[in-house]
């Protein structure tokens, strides 16, 4: 069938389901009054006035179907709000806002939450009930039980209370005024690159010294599992015949477990990037709290508090819903790509 | 080992009264008392054994009733999470065809959504509290279970005695009930117990977050939440204030990791296909 | 120090005891074989499953799974110039001999080949391992006639390509190799190597009777079907053309009519490649079909060896003669050997066949018997034959 087509199929079963996750925050909105759902289509401050008007407008009190129709215009023109919570403003544009900060963060979470489930996990496996194998697998078990925020608090605690080496957020106070002055252009929002695009090294340093704890926090939530997944596959994978075969050519061991085990044990961690994304989004949030970085995650933690902004906790869902969706559907792409058997199958 | 620590635990939440006697004119357990209306924390002394959070909510007390409160929620949710996978689930396993594909594209949507935030957007819109959370937790916790109770649904369908209790006669409820439900059962029990620790853990987290019950509440999550502005007292003894986030994490932590090591256990046990001797 | 061999043999198997050492006991899988191999014959291995064959061809490779060990013996091999015994070798050494002049067909032709890779990377692996210098050579020769032909800009891409090919010949493990070869769009020059391995896979092919050869080796090995499979298999075993081949199998799980025409083609390889073939199969059929001798195999011993032909017409052990009564032929008595293949964690005393034997006495009970050559050629493991 080919790359192209099956990845056109999963474009296609797209649609329905984005349709599907709008229905379902539309109608969780539904349980409040038509004032509050108001602060959905504002844009300005003035509007926020004539509550009144908005509801004719949007035809707030008329029966559902309308009011969908309505509200999905909108989205589609990038109206999704206006939140009266700090930091006012239009919604669509504070999440954008938001977003660099976090996605440094997950760029450089992300890696290292992959690479270290699949080193530790191959470990593992192939020396397996040694020592390695047991102090991996006890590890994971703990961190699986870890609660994230504790984590992070521990972590601030040792680092920044007791031994003083990094503070909460993402820059040192100096290196913040300097981000923040006429001379410094930000480009893309991400420190680390902007440090370096503006010939300011140690900016990048000391952004990088700040993502070191999140990263760290992030990573022991999420990295359990792929590496009990990427264990048992691997362990699986290690006996099947191809394995002898190899050998039989003259490969050696470790080229073995290289080149054709690992390659087929990765098959089902693949599947697993998708809950992976799940897990960061969410540490995300948490973490972001903890260490105070103004990113997307702190963004709907504290639009949830009550009195919930609900332009923001919604537009912040089907943010996530939407973006949750196009990350599964390039990990399913992936997949195909790598087993030859589901693309042509 | 993980039956050590629940029992553990379950002692202590049934025993809550003991540990904890709850003082005169308190009429809900669930409300720390209050020694004070300072709002340092205090450490350790023979009448706060785990010292006070802030505001002066007794750390101890709430540590213990915060057990029971972490099996309430575990439970309600984990039980309505089987009720309504349960239902799904098996509607599309067993009748199949055109049910089945509705029931799998509604899975599908909540499925589509990394669980916690889901859960953050209803807590918000109902307004936060501990029945909010176990609320949405469970709106939001179900589409696994259906999944893995139709997949398992399935695979027994095909199996001969299903084709012979039908022939029988049996009515649909009654083929269900005796014959599949009892052959799916494991990997349900290695999932549940192993949720109940999740859940607890995601409760946490929005407690922490502010989404849950008012401060002062028994819940881990909560008192954890208090001590946030505590982690650093002063250059002088940084780590002061240390018992008000050590000890609700250290329960926490225990917890869950209890109802790990239980369902691992379970499914060392049950799944034949990974004993590797 | 090596025994000496006589130069027409090619494989000789020495004594060899494996034992397997799992958590119920220790499984005596190999009880002291022995075995000669001549050069451009095909000895057939013959027995039921469970009796050692398998692990007896894994075990010249070196290749026995663990938890099994190889307690004692030897497996002398003549590699031309010297004799080499391959127990004694390490592992860099064995890497080196498998695949290049020992190699293997397997049973299972799909699970022997890895999903995830095509038919040319496959067979392509044991080309480029062993062969590589000479691909190179050949490249550089093409090299040397186009560089005087081309202008300016490709002189310069062909005589970087050219230090890379040297390189590789002289110094294959070299670091600015290894690391030249992940970069992306550099390693490109791997293409040029990548085509001749294509062309020599699809070479092999064209021996192997596979019909449309292009085509088959960008397939992935879910596309095949199971005799395709097996000639892609076999193929990659003889691939370097191997002096000593072990097939352990290699019919055994595919359709008769497929398993005819795979037959067939070893025969016909076995004439064009002068190989010597270690066949191993519980199959009577196919032993008569193409092997120049047999060796029987029971739990673990070597009953007795002969030509084909002294083995259907004089089998001495009683073990073969059960055997072949056992096979179904029309107007013959069916009779099945009684009892059933023992467990090796405790097997019998003595001769291992006695429970079973029609022929036992006492002695059988409580000594193994020493192996007799009862005529030229023919030897016997058994109490009723004296040396």
């Amino acid at each position: 069938m080919g790359m192209r087509a099956y990845i056109i199929r999963r474009l296609l079963l797209l649609i329905p389901t984005i349709i599907g996750v709008t229905l379902l925050i539309f109608s969780v909105v539904q349980v409040l009054s038509p004032e509050q759902r108001a602060a959905l289509y504002i844009t300005s401050e003035q509007q926020a006035d004539d509550i009144d008007e908005i509801i004719e407008k949007y035809h707030l009190r008329d029966p559902i179907y309308i009011q969908y129709f309505v509200w999905i215009s909108q989205v589609l023109k990038g109206n999704l709000g206006f939140n009266q919570k700090s930091p006012r403003g239009q919604v669509l544009q504070n999440i954008l806002n938001r977003a660099p900060a976090t996605i440094e963060l997950t760029v450089f979470a992300a890696p290292v939450i992959i690479l270290t489930g699949i080193f530790f996990g191959v470990a593992s496996a192939v020396h397996k009930d040694k020592l390695i194998d047991h102090v991996t697998r006890v590890t994971s078990i703990i961190g699986w039980s870890f609660p994230s925020f504790w984590l992070g608090i521990l972590l601030l605690a040792i680092f920044y209370a007791a031994l003083g080496w990094v503070g909460p957020g993402r820059l040192t106070a100096d290196a913040n005024v300097v981000v923040r002055s006429a001379q410094f252009t930000r480009y893309t929002g991400l420190n680390t690159i902007d440090g370096l695009l503006n010939g300011q090294l140690w900016i990048t340093l000391d952004a990088l010294k700040h993502l070191i704890l999140p990263v760290v926090s992030l990573t022991v939530q999420s990295v359990a599992l792929i590496v009990r997944v990427m264990r048992s596959s691997m362990l699986e994978a290690l006996t099947k015949g191809y394995v002898v075969s190899a050998r039989a050519k003259g490969l050696g061991q470790r080229e073995v477990i290289n080149k054709h085990a690992r390659r087929n044990a990765l098959i089902p961690v693949v599947t697993l990037a998708g809950m992976l994304s799940a897990g960061l989004l969410t540490g995300v949030v948490i973490t972001e709290t903890i260490f105070n970085i103004p990113g997307l995650g702190s963004y709907a933690a504290h639009m949830a508090l009550p009195p919930p902004d609900i332009a923001g906790v919604l537009g912040f869902t089907l943010f996530t819903g939407v973006l949750f969706i196009i990350v599964n559907l390039i990990v399913d792409v992936a997949y195909a790509y790598i087993d030859p058997r589901i693309r042509l199958g | 080992m993980g039956i050590t620590i629940i029992a553990f635990f379950t002692v202590i939440a049934l025993l809550s009264q003991v540990f904890a006697p709850v003082p005169e004119g308190h009429e809900d357990p669930f409300r720390i008392p209050r020694f004070g209306w300072f709002s340092e924390p205090q450490p350790p002394s023979p009448e706060h054994l785990f010292g006070t959070a802030q505001w002066q909510y007794d750390i101890y007390y709430g540590c213990i009733w915060g057990t029971r409160t972490a099996f309430r929620i575990g439970i309600i949710v984990v039980a309505g999470n089987l009720l309504i996978g349960l239902v799904v689930g098996t509607l599309g396993g067993y009748y199949g065809g055109l049910i089945d594909e509705l029931v799998m594209r509604i899975t599908d949507i909540v499925w589509a959504f990394p669980g916690l935030l889901l859960a953050m957007a209803f807590v918000s819109v109902m307004g936060p509290s501990l029945d909010s959370i176990v609320l949405a937790l469970i709106l939001v916790g179900w589409p696994s279970y259906a999944r893995v109770i139709r997949s398992e649904i399935l695979r027994v369908k095909q199996e001969d005695y299903v084709e012979a209790a039908k022939a029988i006669g049996c009515s649909d409820l009654r083929v269900i009930f005796k014959h599949i439900l009892i052959n799916s059962i494991y990997p349900i029990v290695i999932m549940a117990s192993l949720d109940t620790g999740a859940v607890v853990l995601s409760a946490a987290a929005l407690s922490f977050l502010g989404l849950g019950p008012p401060p002062g509440y028994a819940d881990w999550g909560q008192m954890i939440s208090l001590s946030r502005g505590f982690i650093y007292k002063n250059p002088v003894d940084p780590l002061g204030y240390w018992f008000t986030w050590t000890y609700p994490g250290i329960f926490i932590f225990t917890f869950v990791l209890g109802w790990n090591l239980l369902g691992d256990a379970f499914r060392d046990i049950l799944d034949p296909t990974l004993r590797r001797r | 120090m090596e025994k000496t061999m006589e130069s027409r043999d090619l494989l000789n198997v020495k004594d060899l005891f494996v034992n397997f050492y799992t958590y119920a006991g220790v499984v005596e899988a190999i009880d002291g074989v022995n075995l000669l191999l001549k050069k451009g014959e095909t000895l057939g291995l013959v027995g039921e499953t469970g009796c050692g064959k398998s692990v007896t061809s894994l075990s010249i490779l070196g290749l026995v799974p663990p938890p099994g060990t190889i307690e004692k013996g030897a497996i002398l091999l003549n590699m031309g110039d010297k004799v080499i015994n391959l127990l004694k070798q390490d592992d860099s050494a064995l890497m080196k001999i498998r695949g290049k002049d020992v190699s293997m067909v397997f049973q299972d032709p799909r699970g022997a080949l890895n999903p995830v890779y095509t038919v040319t990377q496959q067979v392509g692996e044991a080309l480029l391992l062993h062969k590589r210098e000479e691909m190179c050579k050949r490249l550089l020769q093409k090299l040397e006639r186009d560089i005087p032909k081309s202008n300016t800009f490709r002189r310069f891409i062909y005589n970087c390509e050219k230090k890379i090919y040297e390189r590789m010949i002289n110094n294959p493990k070299s670091l600015p190799l290894r690391l030249l070869s992940r970069i992306p769009i550099i390693n490109t020059y791997q293409r040029r190597l990548r085509n001749e391995s294509k062309k020599e896979v699809i070479q092999l092919l064209k021996l192997m009777k596979i019909a449309d050869p292009e085509r088959v080796v960008d397939m992935y090995p879910h596309e095949l079907s199971g005799g395709m499979a097996q000639r892609v298999v076999t193929a990659i075993a003889l691939s370097c053309s191997p002096r000593l081949l072990l097939a352990d199998e290699p019919t055994t799980n595919l359709d008769v009519t497929i398993q005819a025409q795979i037959l067939l083609l070893i025969k016909e390889l076995k004439e064009k490649m002068k190989s010597s073939i270690l066949y191993v199969t519980h199959d009577l059929g196919v032993i008569a079909e193409i092997c120049d001798r047999v060796a029987v195999m029971y739990a673990g011993n070597i009953v007795e060896v002969a030509d084909t032909f002294t083995i259907f017409k004089k089998p001495s052990h009683p073990y073969t003669q059960d055997l072949l009564q056992a096979i179904p032929r029309p107007g013959k008595e069916f009779k099945s050997i009684r009892g059933e293949v023992p467990a090796l964690i405790d097997p019998p005393k003595g001769c291992r066949y006695h429970p079973r034997c029609s022929k036992v006495m006492p002695i059988c009970t409580q000594i193994k018997p020493e192996v007799a050559e009862i005529e030229k050629e023919h030897s016997v493991m058994c109490h009723l034959y004296k040396r």
